[in-house]
């Protein structure tokens, strides 16, 4: 994915940029490419920098993508709103764990027992 | 009449109990000779009709040797993607709808496995009918059963080591090649109390989930986060690796 200048897209291109992140890194684990998945992960951290750093956090704009089709881009929609629609978000990192949708459940399970724990680094 | 899939794994099985083994006592070149003789070329396989999505393809026949793509939809193997009932989730793009074909790289075949192990669980349909007759993974059939284990304790994962069994791998708690570079001494890694017997695609799951980043350890891998870090640290991660990927009962 060719780096941009975040700053210059508006919320609607960060959400689609960010989705075609969490599809990639889809992409990148059927294929077995965890480079390209780690790369892209890189993205995701950007991306949600930049649409917390908008006035009133605009990381709320993730919270439709909780019904996305593709798991990974639900895991990390859910993942990075915690902050912002908490119970949103969990609800969604649950339906993740309960439906066994590997290896996103296994992250999607790990951030529920964070949370459960209090050591969670996405709140 | 035997089902399609039930009379494909008997051809199967009939075939491998002719296909030398490793131990072989004439060697692997003049086994994988004979191998080859045996389930190589066959003039009469017959192939995908002219006209037909793949035509000109060898294709696979059902009990009754008429090609799968000759008969009627709605008397074919049932394949991911055609699932009519109870409102399943929808397959992916960019997932695969035919298994007949063997994916070129190990990670792709892995990723049909885990799907398919999926996809029976999601459905109730039985893995050997979502197989139908696609040879590679009949041959890979123990391994996508296993995918679907229920998690198990720690005592009965540790006491299955002792009897290995295909479709699973014995797996270090504690991983043992980064343990190595860091200097923990091979007695502590291979002892027993480190060891556990999980199914081979859990374990090659969790291997992945080892090398990708991770919101959760602040954007490392869970591998680079290890680095320089202790035993029981290492311990502890190793045993919510297995839990998070269902293998450990929480």
């Amino acid at each position: 994915m060719r780096r941009v200048n975040l700053s210059l897209l508006t919320v609607p291109e960060l959400v689609e940029r960010f989705t075609a992140c969490g599809m990639g890194q889809h992409d990148a684990n059927w294929h077995g490419d965890i480079a390209k998945y780690n790369r892209l992960f890189d993205e995701v951290v950007r991306i949600n920098d930049e649409l917390a750093r908008r006035p009133g956090d605009e990381r709320k704009a993730l919270v439709p993508l909780f019904d996305h089709p593709n798991p990974q881009v639900r895991l990390n929609a859910a993942q990075r709103a915690l902050a912002v629609a908490p119970a949103a978000a969990r609800a969604a990192l649950q339906v993740l764990w309960d439906r066994k949708e590997f290896p996103q459940a296994a992250h999607a399970c790990e951030s529920l027992m964070a949370l459960d724990e209090g050591t969670s680094r996405l709140i | 009449m035997a089902a399609p899939a039930d009379a494909a794994r008997a051809r199967l099985r009939a075939e491998r109990t002719e296909v030398p083994g490793r131990g072989d006592a004439a060697g692997p070149r003049h086994a994988a000779a004979r191998a080859g003789a045996q389930v190589g070329y066959n003039p009469s396989q017959p192939r995908v009709p002219k006209g037909e999505d793949g035509a000109g393809e060898w294709t696979e026949t059902d009990a009754n040797g008429t090609p799968i793509s000759k008969r009627p939809k709605g008397d074919r193997v049932r394949l991911a993607g055609d699932w009519p009932s109870n409102n399943p989730p929808e397959p992916l793009d960019d997932e695969p709808k035919n298994f007949t074909k063997e994916p070129a790289t190990s990670a792709e075949r892995t990723s049909v496995m885990k799907y398919i192990a999926r996809r029976a669980v999601e459905t109730g349909v039985s893995v050997a009918v979502i197989v139908g007759t696609a040879r590679w993974l009949l041959l890979r059939e123990a391994e996508i059963v296993s995918y679907n284990d229920p998690p198990a304790s720690l005592d009965d994962l540790r006491k299955a080591v002792s009897t290995p069994a295909p479709g699973y791998d014995i797996h270090h708690i504690v991983e043992r090649t980064s343990a190595e570079e860091q200097g923990f001494a091979r007695a502590v890694i291979n002892d027993p109390i480190n060891l556990v017997r999980i199914p081979r695609l859990k374990h090659q799951e969790i291997n992945a989930w080892y090398q990708t980043k991770n919101a959760e350890y602040g954007g490392l891998s869970p591998r680079e986060y290890l680095s320089g870090r202790s035993w029981s640290v290492r311990e502890a991660v190793g045993m919510r690796a297995l839990r998070i990927h269902g293998v450990l009962k929480q």
